[in-house]
C-alpha cells in the first residue's frame, strides 16, 4: 500500500466530513436578505377590501384568508372563512401547513395592517409566495363594506360604482333586509266618499 | 452557503487535473517510482480549493436572529420610537439619534421632520447605506425609520432587525402621525399612536340589527292621507 493513497484518502474523507457540516447549517429554506428588502419595498403584496369583499362573494376557491388577531378577537368576529393563526404561532410547523398551496391566494388580516404585513415579512422570508395583506385591515372593512360612505355628488362615476358594489356587499355581509330601502316609498291612501247621488243623466 | 457558478468551475478544474495526472501516472507506471508528481498535484488542488474558499461570494447581509427571535423582536419596546421620544429629539434632548426618511425623494422635498436624512425605500439596499448603518451600529447611534405611514417602514424596519442592526427603530405611526400632531407631540399617549388596535366593535357593528338601522336616511316618511273633496253637484247632462 503506498503512502500517497493514505493520504488521498484521509483529504477526501476530510473533505466529505466537511460537506456533512456544510449540510447542518440549511435548515430552513430562506430568502437572501437583499432579496427579501427588494421584494418588502414594493407595495404590490397589498390588496382593498373591495377586492377581498368581491372574492368572498364570489366564492373564490383560491382566497385563503389567514386572521392573524387573537384567538379571542377572532372568536368575537371574523370573515366567511378565514383561518385563524394568531402571530405568535405563525412560525410552527403546523401553520406553515396553510401556505404554498398551489393554486391559492393567501390574505393577512389584523385589526389594521401592521400585523399583517408583519405576518407577511416572516413568511416571506421563508420564501413563500403569493401572499398578500388586506390594506387597512378590519378597521377599514368596517368603515368601506359595513358602513360605506356615500360619495359626494361631485365624485366621479367610479365612486358611485364603488359606492354600489359595497351597499349590496353590506346586505350580503351584515344580512340586512333588502326591503329595507323600500319603506322609503311614499304611502298613498285613498279614501272615497260615498257619492250623495247617483249620477245621473246620460245618452 | 450557495454553490456559485465559479465555485463549481473550480471544482471541475480540480477533478480534471486531478483526473488528468492521475491518467497519467497510471500510463506510465511511474507514481510508485515518483511521488513528487502526486505530491505537486495534492498541493496544486489544496491551493485551489483555498483560493475558492477565500475569494467567496460575501453576502452584504446575512441573517442574525433565527425566525423565533424574529418574532420576539417585534414586541420589544425599545425597538420602537415614540412620538413623544421624537419630540425630545427635536427639542434637542436626545442628539444620538439620526433620522432615516425611507420615502421617495420627491415627496421628501415636500415635507420632512427637522433633521430627518432621505434615503428613499428603493436604494435601502445600495452598498453605501448598509455601509453608512454599520457605521452608525458601531457608534451606538439610534436610527430611526419612518414612512408616510407607519406601514411603510414596517417592513424595512423587520429586515434591518432580522440582520443584526438592533440600533434600527421604527417611528410610530409615521410621518402623518407626526404632521398632524407636531405641535403637541408631548401630551399624547401610547393609546393616540398605538397600532394594531381594533378602532370599532366589530360583531356589534357588523351585526345584523345595526345594519336594518344604519339606514336613517331613506328612513319611512310620513303618509299623507288624500281627502277626495265632494262634489258640489252631481255630474249632470251628457252628450
Amino acid at each position: 500500500m503506498n503512502r500517497n493513497y493514505i493520504f488521498l484518502t484521509i483529504l477526501m474523507l476530510v473533505l466529505a466530513t466537511g460537506t456533512l457540516f456544510v449540510n447542518k447549517t440549511i435548515k430552513l429554506k430562506q430568502v437572501e436578505p437583499q432579496q427579501l428588502l427588494m421584494e418588502i419595498v414594493q407595495p404590490t403584496r397589498y390588496v382593498n377590501t373591495d377586492l377581498v369583499a368581491k372574492m368572498i362573494i364570489q366564492n373564490d376557491p383560491s382566497l385563503e384568508l389567514i386572521d392573524v388577531r387573537s384567538a379571542n378577537e377572532f372568536g368575537k368576529f371574523s370573515l366567511t372563512n378565514a383561518i385563524n393563526i394568531p402571530l405568535d404561532s405563525l412560525i410552527n410547523e403546523s401553520s406553515l401547513d396553510y401556505f404554498g398551496i398551489p393554486g391559492t391566494k393567501v390574505v393577512f388580516i389584523s385589526n389594521d395592517d401592521i400585523e399583517a404585513d408583519q405576518a407577511w415579512v416572516l413568511t416571506k422570508r421563508l420564501g413563500f409566495n403569493s401572499i398578500y395583506v388586506m390594506k387597512g385591515g378590519l378597521n377599514r372593512w368596517m368603515e368601506t363594506i359595513i358602513q360605506p360612505q356615500k360619495p359626494s355628488d361631485d365624485s366621479p362615476l367610479t365612486a358611485f360604482e364603488t359606492y354600489e358594489f359595497r351597499n349590496g356587499a353590506r346586505l350580503y355581509f351584515t344580512g340586512a333586509k333588502i326591503d329595507n330601502e323600500e319603506t322609503g316609498k311614499v304611502k298613498v291612501v285613498v279614501r272615497r266618499k260615498k257619492k250623495s247621488a247617483a249620477a245621473s243623466g246620460g245618452c | 452557503m450557495k454553490i456559485l457558478p465559479k465555485d463549481t468551475f473550480l471544482i471541475l478544474c480540480v477533478f480534471g487535473l486531478d483526473s488528468f495526472i492521475t491518467r497519467k501516472i497510471q500510463k506510465m507506471h511511474v507514481h510508485e517510482l515518483n511521488p513528487w508528481r502526486t505530491l505537486i498535484a495534492l498541493s496544486v488542488f489544496i491551493v485551489i480549493l483555498i483560493v475558492g474558499f477565500l475569494t467567496m461570494h460575501k453576502p452584504l447581509l446575512k441573517y442574525e436572529v433565527d425566525m423565533k427571535q424574529s418574532m420576539e423582536e417585534l414586541k420589544k419596546p425599545d425597538a420602537c420610537f415614540s412620538p413623544v421620544e421624537l419630540n425630545e429629539f427635536l427639542n434637542k434632548k436626545n442628539q444620538n439619534v439620526v433620522l432615516f426618511d425611507i420615502r421617495d425623494n420627491f415627496t421628501f422635498g415636500q415635507g420632512h421632520i427637522p433633521g430627518a436624512e432621505n434615503i428613499s425605500a428603493n436604494e435601502l439596499t445600495q452598498e453605501k447605506n448598509i455601509k453608512r448603518l454599520e457605521d452608525l451600529k458601531e457608534n451606538g447611534t439610534t436610527v430611526v425609520l419612518y414612512g408616510e405611514d407607519q406601514l411603510q417602514a414596517n417592513g424595512p424596519w423587520m429586515l434591518f432587525r432580522q440582520v443584526g442592526f438592533d440600533n434600527v427603530k421604527i417611528l410610530l405611526g409615521g410621518y402623518q402621525y407626526y404632521i398632524q400632531h407636531k405641535d403637541n407631540l408631548a401630551d399624547k399617549t401610547e393609546s393616540d399612536f398605538k397600532k394594531g388596535v381594533p378602532r370599532y366593535n366589530f360583531a356589534e357593528i357588523a351585526s345584523r340589527n345595526n345594519n336594518t338601522q344604519v339606514n336613517s336616511e331613506t328612513a319611512a316618511k310620513k303618509s299623507v292621507v288624500v281627502r277626495r273633496k265632494k262634489k258640489a253637484v252631481a255630474a249632470a247632462g251628457g252628450c
